[in-house]
């Protein structure tokens, strides 16, 4: 041992120990710089989700429907959104809507916000109070339902306004604990089937008979799953009501 | 050696030790959040929030991993014993690191909903009883805790409030920690992710933990078993007389007395406490190994001189190797009990040959 270089704590270091400390030095700062490049540039593509403040503010009226989330299908529009379209809504952080659109169900309503959007996918996040979201007057055409039989799908069930962009990215299971966060605050939760489903991609998924999506779909938020259930059609917007029962996660 | 407790006694190694630290850590930090985001070019970038959140989660990680290498690094080779020097600083880093990544996480993901982000961050996600989909957060806060406790006892003063053992046992949750993280991650973002790099990444990092510590504990465990070679040989098992003692001279110049004693074998060093006497040349009597020098006993189990006297010799660890009596070289402090070695049984005299039954006819 006595011939080895000995490093005493507060002493310089000897000569030969030096060059050797020396090249460890450079290489952890080197290990480190190119682990922070690696792990850097290995993030996946969160997808095109984005909020749209570069759109402006958009004001429309429509009629509130609740499926319970509550949608709001446009009868006078503008030059982005489109009557006959239907959309849902969301508040500031993780929280709905219901509690203002409940009394203004079957209603002519005016809604202003800024709008969330993911590919065909699309939400307004509605100003704070009656800015936001207020009855309008007018004549309120008739809304059908139409139902579209019972379905199996395949996909993963994310909350409504991570997914559209209020997180990029907004889900998957690192995400998961947010998504519940946010349906908890009774923010829409939305289907993203695997395949699209009478031409769409993303579905509001909801419980059987105009429920919310039980506590016991929570356990698969943010994993792929198949399940069954019906969808109606509202609008222009696909309902599926999940069948919890049916729920099967794929590997 | 004062015990006067000075907070930091810097020197520039310590300067140094901490500059490269840093160094390395803002380098990686820097890469992670400014360089990758251009080379990545996605149309609608991870938030920032995500991605701040990420690159230090990361870099605990990593730095985590080099911790927990340099450990049996040194053990390896010397050489690597500077960087052991300050490793509680890189530690007490770490836990600033993970406490950033999980702030991030907390004022992000668990924020703007109407219940508080820590009881949120405990009840979003009650999926217990699932491998996929785990709320792998909880073991990300078990390491956090963990980082910060070592973080908080990290200095003298802890070491010398709590003693050394009980310190060192405590800093081994840095394992416990380590465990967790990886748990935290691989039930994390490696389920998540398309792309693996991080995976590989990350298996590198915790296989060279893996690696080292065994590389560390083999070495010194055939160490271990070569210093075995270093049992110095006495006499054969027969060569032994009750009461009398056979001297064996280890490497070092020290003499041992073995002894037999009732058909056990028992080693004290050769030389009396007294004035050095031979041990070894004298005899037992009355159960007592008696210096031929003076009179001076010992009981030869422990070295002790019987009450009321105080006197101890070291005592020596015997063991039979076939029929060879070795000592082993390392002395036990004096008055050591050491358990003595019983003499195998003679091997049964030989039977005189009987014919077997029937074997004549
Ligand atoms: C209160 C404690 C913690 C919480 C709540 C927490 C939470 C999280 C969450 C939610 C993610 C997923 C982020 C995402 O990809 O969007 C994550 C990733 C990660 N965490 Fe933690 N964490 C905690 C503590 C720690 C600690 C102590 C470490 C390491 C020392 C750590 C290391 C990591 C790593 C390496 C990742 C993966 C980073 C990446 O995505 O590239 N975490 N953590
Ligand atoms: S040296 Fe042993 S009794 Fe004096």
């Amino acid at each position: 041992m006595s011939e080895k270089p000995f490093f005493v704590g507060y002493l310089p270091a000897p000569g030969p120990l030096r060059t050797f400390l020396l090249t460890a030095c450079v290489l952890l700062i080197a290990g480190l710089g190119s682990a922070g490049f690696l792990m850097g540039a290995a993030q996946d593509d969160p997808g095109p989700g984005a909020f749209r403040f570069d759109y402006g503010r958009q004001t429309v009226t429509g009629v509130v429907e609740l499926t319970p989330y509550p949608i709001l299908h446009v009868t006078e529009g503008n030059d982005r959104i489109q009557p006959g379209d239907s959309f849902l809504m969301t508040a500031g952080g993780k929280s709905g809507v219901d509690s203002r659109a409940e009394p203004l169900a079957g209603q002519l309503a005016q809604v202003s916000g800024v709008v969330l959007e993911r590919g065909d996918l699309y939400m307004l996040q509605l100003r704070g109070g009656r800015n936001g979201l207020q009855a309008a007057e007018g004549e309120v055409p008739e809304i059908t339902a139409e139902p579209q039989g019972r379905w199996k799908l395949a996909g993963e069930i994310c909350d409504g306004k991570c997914l559209a962009g209020a997180m990029r990215p907004g889900r998957g299971l690192a995400h998961k604990a947010c998504a519940n966060l946010c349906l908890l605050g009774d923010v829409p939760p939305i289907f993203v089937s695997t395949q699209p489903v009478l031409g769409e991609e993303f579905l509001l998924v909801t419980g059987p008979g105009g429920t919310r999506l039980p506590r016991a779909a929570y356990d698969y938020v943010a994993q792929f799953i198949t399940a069954e259930g019906e969808i109606t059609k509202r609008g222009d917007l696909l309902v599926w009501e999940i069948d919890v029962d049916t729920i099967e996660v794929t590997p | 050696m004062s015990v006067k407790y000075i907070p930091v006694q810097w020197n520039p190694n310590k300067w140094i030790y901490d500059a490269v630290m840093l160094a390395g850590v803002a380098l990686f930090l820097w890469v992670f959040l400014y360089l990758t985001p251009e080379v990545l070019s996605h149309d609608q970038p991870v938030t920032a929030q995500i991605r701040n959140a990420r690159a230090f989660g990361a870099c605990a990680f990593v730095m985590l991993t080099v911790i927990l290498c340099i450990g049996p690094a040194a053990r390896l080779d010397r050489r690597f014993l500077p960087l052991l020097y300050n490793r509680r600083h890189f530690g007490v880093m770490t836990a600033f690191v993970a406490l950033t990544h999980a702030g991030y996480i907390l004022n992000w993901y668990f924020a703007f909903s109407s219940s508080d982000k820590l009881v949120g961050l405990l009840y979003a996600n009650a999926s217990l009883g699932q491998i996929a989909g785990f709320p792998f957060e909880l073991f990300g806060i078990f390491a956090l805790i963990c980082l910060l406790i070592l973080a908080a006892t990290s200095h003298d003063f802890w070491l010398k409030f709590l003693t050394p053992p009980v310190w060192k046992r405590l800093h081994y949750l840095i394992y416990a920690a380590y465990f967790a993280v990886a748990a935290h991650v691989s039930l994390g973002i490696l389920q998540d992710q398309k792309n693996h790099v991080f995976t590989v990444l990350f298996m590198l990092g915790a296989g060279a933990v893996i690696v080292l510590h065994l590389a560390a504990w083999l070495r010194e465990r055939s160490e271990a078993a070569a210093k075995d070679g270093a049992w110095a040989e006495v006499a054969r098992v027969g060569d032994f007389r009750d009461g009398y003692a056979k001297i064996a001279k280890l490497a070092n110049g020290d003499r041992v007395a073995v002894y037999l004693m009732e058909g056990q074998l028992s080693a004290i060093s050769n030389a009396c406490a007294h004035q050095n006497g031979p041990l070894g040349e004298g005899k037992i009597i009355d159960c007592l190994v008696t210096c031929p020098w003076h009179g001076f006993q010992y009981d030869v189990r422990n070295g002790r001189s019987p009450a009321p006297f105080t006197e101890k010799v070291p005592t020596y660890r015997l063991r039979i190797m076939g029929d060879m009596v070795e000592v082993h070289p390392d002395a036990n402090p004096p008055g050591t009990y050491v358990e003595p070695v019983p003499l195998p049984e003679p091997p049964p005299e030989p039977e005189p040959d009987v014919p077997e039954d029937g074997a004549t006819a």
